[in-house]
Order: C-alpha cells, then sequence, then structure tokens
C-alpha cells in the first residue's frame, strides 16, 4: 500500500490539479478546498474494489428487471 | 372536530373533500396560505419569490371549475409551492444563485405544468441550496431558509425553503429535488415527509440539473396522504426526459389503510448505530419505529448491506463529476459569482478522473443488485436512518460545508430505489427525528403504506411549530 501523501505534496497535487482544470483557487478559499479533496481522495480509494474484466458499469442496469430482484 | 381545523391543518384529501362540497372555497384557502406566509415567512425565508397574483388567479379558476363541475383531480384548488430550480413560464427561476437571478424561463418544468393541468394553486417559488448543491449560505442574494422548529437550526437541503413552506404551514405540499437526499434531508429535519420516488418516475425536464443520473424530483408534503396524492399527479413517462421509464403509473394511495400485517422489512442497522455523528436519540426512535411496525404485523429483521461508506463514495463521486461537468464553463470564466459553500463543494468534480468516474460506476451496479438481488428479493422494504441527528444550528457551517454529513440519504440515489423520509418523534431540544423507508423499484405503494401505518401509530400529524416564537424572535432580531 502506498504511503499517504504529506500535507504539503497534497498542496501541489491540488494547485498541479487545478492548473490542468483551468482553474483559479482563491487563497482564501483553499484551505477548505484542501480538506474536501484529502477526503475526496479517501473515496476515491474505495472505488476500487476487487472485481473482474466483466464487470460491467450501471449504465447496462435496468430498474424494471431489478423490480423483480433479479 | 375536524370542522375546527385551521385551514393550514386540513389535509389534501380534507381540504378537497370541502372543495367539491362547496364548504370552502380555494380563493378563501388561498388567502389563508397567502396570509400565514405574510405573517410567518419573514422570519424564515422559506420562499424567494411569491406569486399572489397567480395564487388568486389560479384559486379563482379552481373555485370557477368547481362550480361548473370540472374535477381536475386531488390538486384542484390546492396551493403549493416549487423549489426555485423548476422552471416556471414568466416567473423568474434562479437557482438561489447570483448567476440566474434575472433568468425568466419561457415555459413549464413537466412538473409544474402538470400541477398546473391538475388545477393546484402555485404560491411561488422556494428557497434551496444554490443550484441545489451549496448550503446555508450568507453570501447570496436571498437569505437561507430556516428551520420552523427553531430558526437558528438549519431546515435541510438543497430543497430548504420546501421543507421549511410545509413544516411552517404555508402549503400542505412543496416539490424538491433530491440527487443525494435533497428531499429527504429537509423532511428529516423539519418533521415531515418527504418522498424520493424510483429513478425515472417522475420528469426531470424543465429542473436545472444537478447530476443527470442521480436527480429525482418529488414531494415535501405534511402527510404520507398528501405525498400519495402528490404522486398521482406529478408521475408518469415523458418521452422528452432521457431518463423517464415507461412505466404504468399505479394508484398510490390504494395501500395507505392497509396496515402492515404481513410484510417483510429488513433493517440494515450496521449503517448507522456507529456512523460518525450519529444520536442516541436518533438510533432510539428508529429502534422504537421498528418495534411499532413489528407490533402492527410486519416481520422486522436485521441484515447487512455493503458499507455506507462505500454507497456514499459512489454517489459522490458521480455527483461532483456530473455537477462539474454542469457548471464547467461559468466556473472557468465567473468561480467568484458561486457562493464560497457553492464553489468548495462543485469544484471537487475538476479532479476526478475518467477512470475513477467509471470505477464508481461499476461500483454503482453492485451496489444497486446487492439491494435488490440481495436483500429486496426477500423483503417488501428497508427500513434505516435518513438524518443521523437532529437539524444543526447554522452555526456549524460557519467555516464551510462539513466533510462528514450527518446524513444516510445518498444510497438510494445510487441504487435508484424509491425512499421516503418519515417522522419518528422529537429530540429532547425539541427537534424533528425520522428514518427511512426504502422499497424496490417502482414500488411507492408498499412504501407508502408502511409510513401511513407507522404515521398513524406514532399521531405526529397534529404537532406544529410555535412559529409565534420565531416571529417574535425576528422581531427582536431586526
Amino acid at each position: 500500500m502506498p504511503a499517504s501523501p504529506s500535507d504539503d505534496d497534497l498542496k501541489q497535487e491540488l494547485d498541479a490539479a487545478a492548473k490542468k482544470a483551468g482553474l483559479t483557487i482563491p487563497a482564501e478559499r483553499f484551505e477548505v478546498i484542501l480538506a474536501s479533496y484529502k477526503e475526496q481522495k479517501r473515496m476515491v480509494a474505495l472505488l476500487r474494489q476487487p472485481r473482474t474484466a466483466a464487470a460491467e458499469p450501471s449504465n447496462i442496469y435496468s430498474l424494471v428487471a431489478q423490480r423483480q430482484g433479479s | 372536530m375536524a370542522e375546527t381545523k385551521s385551514p393550514h391543518a386540513l389535509s389534501i384529501a380534507e381540504a378537497g373533500a370541502r372543495l367539491r362540497a362547496g364548504t370552502l372555497t380555494s380563493t378563501g384557502l388561498t388567502g389563508a396560505a397567502l396570509d400565514r406566509i405574510g405573517a410567518f415567512d419573514g422570519a424564515l425565508d422559506a420562499f424567494i419569490t411569491l406569486t399572489p397574483e397567480r395564487a388568486m388567479a389560479d384559486a379563482a379558476a379552481a373555485d370557477a371549475d368547481f362550480k361548473a363541475g370540472i374535477d381536475k383531480g386531488p390538486f384542484q384548488g390546492i396551493p403549493y409551492g416549487l423549489k426555485d430550480i423548476y422552471d416556471t413560464a414568466g416567473i423568474r427561476t434562479t437557482c438561489h444563485s447570483r448567476l440566474r437571478v434575472d433568468n425568466v424561463p419561457p415555459a413549464d418544468s413537466v412538473v409544474a405544468a402538470r400541477l398546473k393541468d391538475g388545477g393546484g394553486v402555485l404560491l411561488g417559488k422556494l428557497g434551496t441550496h444554490e443550484f441545489a448543491i451549496g448550503g446555508p449560505s450568507f453570501d447570496l442574494p436571498f437569505p437561507p431558509a430556516r428551520n420552523p422548529w427553531n430558526r437558528d437550526h438549519i431546515p435541510g437541503g438543497s430543497s430548504s425553503g420546501s421543507g421549511a413552506a410545509v413544516a411552517a404551514g404555508f402549503c400542505r405540499m412543496a416539490m424538491g429535488s433530491d440527487t443525494g437526499g435533497s428531499i429527504r434531508g429537509p423532511g428529516a429535519y423539519c418533521g415531515i415527509v418527504g418522498l424520493k420516488p424510483t429513478y425515472g418516475l417522475v420528469s426531470r425536464r424543465g429542473v436545472f440539473p444537478l447530476s443527470y443520473t442521480l436527480d429525482h424530483c418529488g414531494p415535501l408534503a405534511r402527510s404520507v396522504e398528501d405525498c400519495a396524492l402528490t404522486m398521482q399527479v406529478i408521475a408518469g413517462h415523458d418521452p422528452l426526459d432521457p431518463a423517464s421509464a415507461k412505466v404504468d403509473v399505479p394508484d398510490f394511495s390504494r395501500g395507505l389503510g392497509w396496515g402492515v400485517h404481513g410484510l417483510k422489512i429488513a433493517v440494515p442497522r450496521h449503517f448507522y448505530v456507529k456512523a460518525e455523528g450519529v444520536s442516541a436519540e436518533s438510533v432510539a426512535a428508529i429502534d422504537s419505529a421498528a418495534e411499532t411496525l413489528a407490533r402492527l404485523g410486519a416481520t422486522v429483521e436485521e441484515i447487512t448491506l455493503p458499507d455506507y461508506d462505500l454507497f456514499n463514495a459512489c454517489g459522490r463521486i458521480i455527483l461532483s463529476s456530473e455537477a462539474y461537468a454542469i457548471h464547467e464553463q461559468d466556473f472557468q470564466t465567473r468561480p467568484l459569482d458561486y457562493a464560497r459553500m457553492t464553489h468548495a463543494r462543485i469544484i471537487m468534480g475538476a479532479f476526478i478522473s475518467a477512470a475513477d468516474l467509471t470505477q464508481a460506476f461499476r461500483l454503482r451496479r453492485e451496489l444497486a443488485t446487492a439491494l435488490n438481488a440481495g436483500v429486496l428479493s426477500r423483503f417488501d422494504a428497508v427500513i434505516t436512518a435518513s438524518s443521523l441527528a437532529p437539524a444543526p444550528p447554522f452555526a456549524d457551517y460557519r467555516d464551510g460545508w462539513p466533510t462528514a454529513w450527518p446524513m444516510q440519504t445518498m444510497a438510494f440515489n445510487v441504487t435508484g430505489n424509491p425512499a421516503m423520509s418519515v417522522p419518528t418523534g422529537f429530540s429532547k431540544a425539541g427537534l424533528p427525528l425520522s428514518m427511512q423507508i426504502v422499497g424496490r423499484p417502482f414500488d411507492e405503494p408498499t412504501v407508502l403504506r408502511i409510513g401511513a401505518a407507522l404515521e398513524r401509530a406514532l399521531g405526529l400529524l397534529d404537532t406544529w411549530p410555535a412559529l409565534e416564537g420565531s416571529a417574535a424572535a425576528q422581531a427582536a432580531a431586526s
């Protein structure tokens, strides 16, 4: 498991990501956004569950079919 | 004793019966609603735009129809409100935002049109968290709505004005939208009923989007029956909404009086008992409600679902990605026109990769299958927490949106199942407590049936917030 990035690394990462997206984060908003960025990275890691290549995404599930519990 | 009820305390069905019997007029009912709004909304800020002329014209038309023997259904002559992200022809629709403060749509949203065609009376447009995602912000052109049970507390969001208006008795029903809990949250915090229907059952056309694959339109109402009657008007296939489902519209009220005898209800207690920020009072109220349902004849059984954290992560990544895609251009050109809280929330979508989003969609399918094939193939419904604690004070939002959001509603935006928040009682501090009832896709009648049985058993419908106190507080503050 990779080591958790330091706060300084995260700040640089967020800065770079904002630049890539063409965004400027106002200085007075940076700390709040950094806290959310940290939380988002935690959530993104949760998405990676063990699954095979055959596990297709949700745009093929049908609520009408799921109504029957299938 | 029903004859002594104030107009605001009449259910939609009770008001409808009196309108049809000629013992009440819609103009009288609407005038009383406008008077109540005039007396108390200064302390609650539920409405952004009040439409009294339109309301009285709608009411007069409804009265004329009643006299002519024309019956357009359960909403004829009934006052209602719309969250200010629902387009209304000729009436500004601001999304509670500086960016759309002068926006006047040329046409009604589908839901607004259906309520109008059904003879409803539009009182006005209700406050929201900015673009249905921001927060209780004070740096916007309009103040945030306040909780009628205690105006120092938030009413929940994002359908904040809708929750406040219904709880205050300004109208029996107000439309909200729900992308991660924005109907059920205000329902929970305001002590009313909030129904997020199955994804695709109610058209989203003409409602400003937040997240295309998670957005749902639905009612906040004083009672389960009011919700059912609203659904009868607004549900149905819309060929121009790409997500609209082609399914039969059921009779939503059919099971309201059936009770719960013989139903099998699952409780994923692990979702909420040890969650961060959960209150003992909220858990005790859900446990007590489960015991009540069991006493009424349901089989209630504890079950296990995937961790709530997985549902939440899945929904948050999808929501942030889709919301940012919608707002990308404005974010690059006029980011400071958004409230601080809105800006801090929407910007997160800029930092999500295509692979992250695809993983979220893969997980979404797994979670939907775990709920539907894993649990709802054996049970009629699931009950769980909607909010983990009573409504927090505005002061908790001074520094922005809290990282841990004490709500467990996102799971059913991810799966698309119908989910309804219902009141379960009050905290020691006098704030509403709640729980959530979740059903199979398109099985709203069972969700409503369980909600109605619990509502009857708990007997909370005649408890109203003391608005006179709110008005006094507002007068003192000013």
